[in-house]
């Protein structure tokens, strides 16, 4: 195509230097993406310049030495991220990412625009679905929804808020436009990561920082406990806090504690917490302890074996109905699933239309939706070329790449569609954008993804600058989840030119860690797993 | 149009556990308030437990009124009493007549949507697809309503035992025999078949059609079916007869799971029921 022959005869080849050898090379896969730091005709974008200069001067062995050091710092702070159960160091690249300042704001003010429209759909789901009542969207596509929860019907949270984090995966795709691939509201993971590279990458190369005027991304449980304070019910004038987590098994394990450790709050199992009369407790050595807000990062099928899955020990008896009569919060809120269905995903234009009046600032893939005839049959017929993803679901797992599969696996799929319509949806294959990445001794474009977290405190919906940017590390792979055995990359969002934000390594920010575990000592109660129901004669 | 409400009926529904041990935690859910709707009022309604709990409301997604109550000191029996008073009406015929197109509109389909869904209990089945198939061949909607209660009430023979809390249209079928809960289910497996939305109402029954003013029977906890055709209306399949003054509803679901009349999360030894009586006085 005209593309390749413009690139191989372009100068962005970055001369001799042995890093870039054969960056842009045109043979390689998926030639046609947007590649960060290389304009095919201008050569280095003005938003990695400097760190294309501090790169050049390095010798393929200094990679190694310095990717050596970002792995032993990674390896004394613990990071590991479970992959088919066994714990190994979670790669991070030691090439950061860079956004502009105006390349972020754009990006933030879709995302809040984004958060503010599915809060006010979740509202109206789990309220008077008015939209439904108004012929927007058909009644069907929610209730066939797996995670429209009908147990939350009704519960409408203090301050209205449900979606407290948001994790909105987002894409460049060949023009270099974000879009979002999926939005994850009910425990979207990966923020520890986020702020740990962040971490690793200024101990491992304080003189990059020195040089460019880096957002922070250190201050985020700050965010996040405003924001569950703010969702307290109301009259608490101290809200007690805890983090809620499946236990030391669970993947994001790391995170939880994290997380519960840097707001100076309780990190709880759901034994250690019990129900009465529609009020959450604490047990601990010095007796109960109210509970106003519980951050949890159990699914909703485990949260509360009354309401759920019966014989679940994660979670706790009676929380649901303690959230219903206003005694406690739970975040994210019961049933954010339904709105971070994909199928639903695909009816965001109309939602933002619906709730806000507005188009969207960040529009969505294309896809095509099996469960409407027509856009069965095209999906059916072009299997080979499309992105094939359950609706449901994440981690990467039941997605079908029609060009690399194999004859038998697009019957497999095909069968998979008609028998269950609802359950798919379709995609191109989206050339991810790429960003220099260390493979062996050189850089070379990796694809890349990035999922920005959002916060909302009910006055305003905070995005972190940066996110979780996950890289693709074998040749050609799209796939970017760390589940799939991806690495990241440390995400830099520039401050903008007049800017007063605290960027990294000019305050003191870094180093501050807050308190570590409390005085108290969680308790154990009994296990509740024993249901009781009785046959209608 | 609506008929006098001539029946005023007490109903007093009891039901006792005993625990092989002694219980320290239960949290449970009771759905055994009758509603009130054109073919029913409500009066009131009252529920007590001992040991004695304070007893917290909400109404659910079905609109059902759900009493919700824990316990947290020992104990080795459970009594859950759900009194209430309800005026019932006599039989009603559906309000409104519908014809196969309009019960499979797309908008009538997405309005029902989930009355038309399979559940574990309501399985989709091959065999008794075509037996509803069969049965409503040269009827309309309603007429197809009748009939398919009519085979499932031929079809099962009333037993108690055969079946439990957990079996579905399909375990009942293949046995030919079960309770009140297997009808409705059966019902609701055939009505779905051919595109009847159709729901599973959870209420009483009073067992004496002639019964005097202040006599009290021995009743029964009930289930039947409503069925949407054009409009919904509802029809008891066990006993092959229509909803009337001695029906006492309290809920409507998809099947049992979303209407189970009381259920609930304890700690402790293996529960048994000890007593299940359902009372009913006829009042006027």
């Amino acid at each position: 195509m005209g593309e390749d022959a413009q690139m191989s005869r372009s100068s962005i080849r970055p001369g001799g230097d042995r890093l870039f050898d054969r960056y842009l090379d045109p043979r390689r896969p998926h030639a046609e993406a947007y590649d960060e730091m290389f304009d095919p005709v201008e050569g280095v974008r003005p938003a990695y310049r400097r760190l294309h200069e501090s790169l050049m001067p390095l010798q393929p062995g200094d990679l190694t030495t310095r990717s050596d050091a970002l792995d032993r710092a990674l390896v004394d702070q613990g990071i590991t991220f479970s992959l088919s159960g066994q714990e190994r160091p979670f790669p991070l690249d030691l090439v950061p990412r860079v956004i502009t300042a105006s390349e972020w704001s754009r990006l933030e003010r879709g995302i809040v625009q984004r958060v503010r429209a599915l809060e006010a759909f979740l509202a109206d789901v789990y309220g008077p679905q008015q939209i439904v009542a108004d012929g927007v969207l058909p009644r069907r596509l929610i209730t066939s929804c797996e995670h429209f929860h009908r147990q939350a019907a009704g519960l409408a949270p203090p301050n209205g808020v449900r979606i407290h984090v948001a994790g909105i995966d987002v894409v460049r795709d060949e023009q270099g436009d974000f879009r979002v691939l999926e939005d994850n509201l009910r425990s979207p993971s990966g923020v520890s990561y986020v702020m740990e590279n962040r971490r690793t990458m200024a101990r491992v190369f304080p003189d990059l920082f020195m040089k460019h005027r880096v957002r922070a991304v250190d201050n985020y449980a700050v965010h996040l406990l405003r924001a569950l304070r703010a969702a307290a019910p109301p009259g608490t004038t101290d809200p007690n806090v805890v983090v809620l987590t499946p236990g030391v098994y669970n993947s994001a394990y790391f995170e939880h504690s994290l997380l519960a450790r840097q707001m100076g709050v309780e990190l709880v199992e759901g034994r250690d917490l019990f129900a009465r009369n529609n009020m959450i407790y604490l047990r601990t050595t010095e007796g109960e302890q109210r509970v106003d807000v519980i951050y949890r990062r159990i699914d909703d099928e485990f949260l509360d074996p009354v309401q759920f899955e019966p014989d679940s020990v994660l979670g706790v008896a009676g929380l649901v109905n303690a959230a219903r009569a206003g005694n406690v919060v739970v975040a994210n809120a019961v049933g954010n699933g339904v709105g971070d269905d994909k199928l639903i995903y695909t009816y965001l234009p109309e939602i933002l239309k619906y709730y806000l009046g507005e188009t969207p600032l960040l529009p969505n893939v294309d896809t095509y939706r099996c469960w409407l005839p027509s856009e069965q049959a095209e999906v059916l017929d072009r299997l080979d070329e499309l992105v094939t993803k359950p609706v449901e679901g994440s981690g990467g797992y039941g997605i079908v790449f029609g060009p690399d599969a194999s004859a038998k696996e697009l019957a497999a799929q095909r069968r998979r569609i008609r028998s269950n319509p609802r359950g798919w949806i379709a995609q191109p294959v989206v050339q991810l954008s790429t960003v220099p990445t260390k493979v062996g001794e050189r850089l070379q474009p990796r694809h890349v993804d990035l999922r920005p977290f959002a916060v909302n405190d009910g006055e305003s919906v905070f995005v972190l600058p940066g996110g979780l940017t996950r890289v693709a590390i074998p040749e050609g792979s799209l796939i970017v989840n760390s589940s799939q055995g991806g690495g990241s990359k440390d995400t830099w969002v520039l401050a903008g030119r007049a800017s007063d934000e605290d960027a990294e390594l000019r305050g003191s920010g870094l180093a501050a860690r807050p308190r570590s575990d409390g005085a108290t000592t969680p308790e154990r109660g009994p296990e509740l797993n024993i249901a009781q129901q009785q046959q209608q004669q | 149009m609506t008929e006098p409400l001539n029946w005023r009926l007490r109903v007093v529904h009891t039901t006792g556990y005993r625990y092989a041990t002694a219980v320290t935690q239960s949290y449970n859910e009771a759905r055994l308030t009758p509603r009130s709707d054109d073919r029913q009022n409500l009066m009131v309604a009252r529920l007590e437990t001992v040991p004695t709990a304070r007893v917290n409301r909400y109404t659910d997604y079905w609109g059902t009124e759900v009493n919700t109550f824990d316990l947290h000191t020992p104990h080795t029996e459970l009594k859950v009493t759900a009194a209430s008073v309800v005026e019932t009406a006599a039989e009603t015929v559906p309000a409104e007549i519908a014809t196969w197109a309009e019960v499979r509109s797309a908008e009538a389909v997405d309005r029902h949507a989930e009355f038309l869904e399979w559940t574990t209990y309501v399985p989709k089945h091959r065999e008794l697809s075509a037996v509803a198939r069969s049965l409503r061949k040269g009827r309309t909607p309603d007429e197809t309503v009748l009939a398919v209660s009519k085979w499932v009430h031929d079809t099962l023979k009333y037993q108690r035992g055969t079946t439990g809390v957990h079996s579905s249209a399909v375990d009942a079928w293949q046995a030919r025999e079960g309770v009140c809960q297997d009808y409705a289910h059966l019902t609701l497996t055939l009505l779905r078949a051919v595109g009847i939305p159709s729901r599973y109402v959870s209420g009483y029954l009073h067992t004496k059609p002639n019964a005097a003013v202040g006599e009290t029977v021995v009743g029964e906890s009930h289930a039947w079916i409503e069925a949407w055709t054009g409009s919904w209306w509802g029809f008891d399949p066990t006993n092959d007869i229509p909803i009337g003054h001695r029906h006492v509803w309290v809920a409507t679901g998809r099947d049992y799971a979303d209407v189970s009349p009381l259920k609930g999360i304890y700690s402790g030894g293996a529960a048994t029921a000890i007593e299940v009586t359902v009372n009913m006085t006829r009042l006027a």
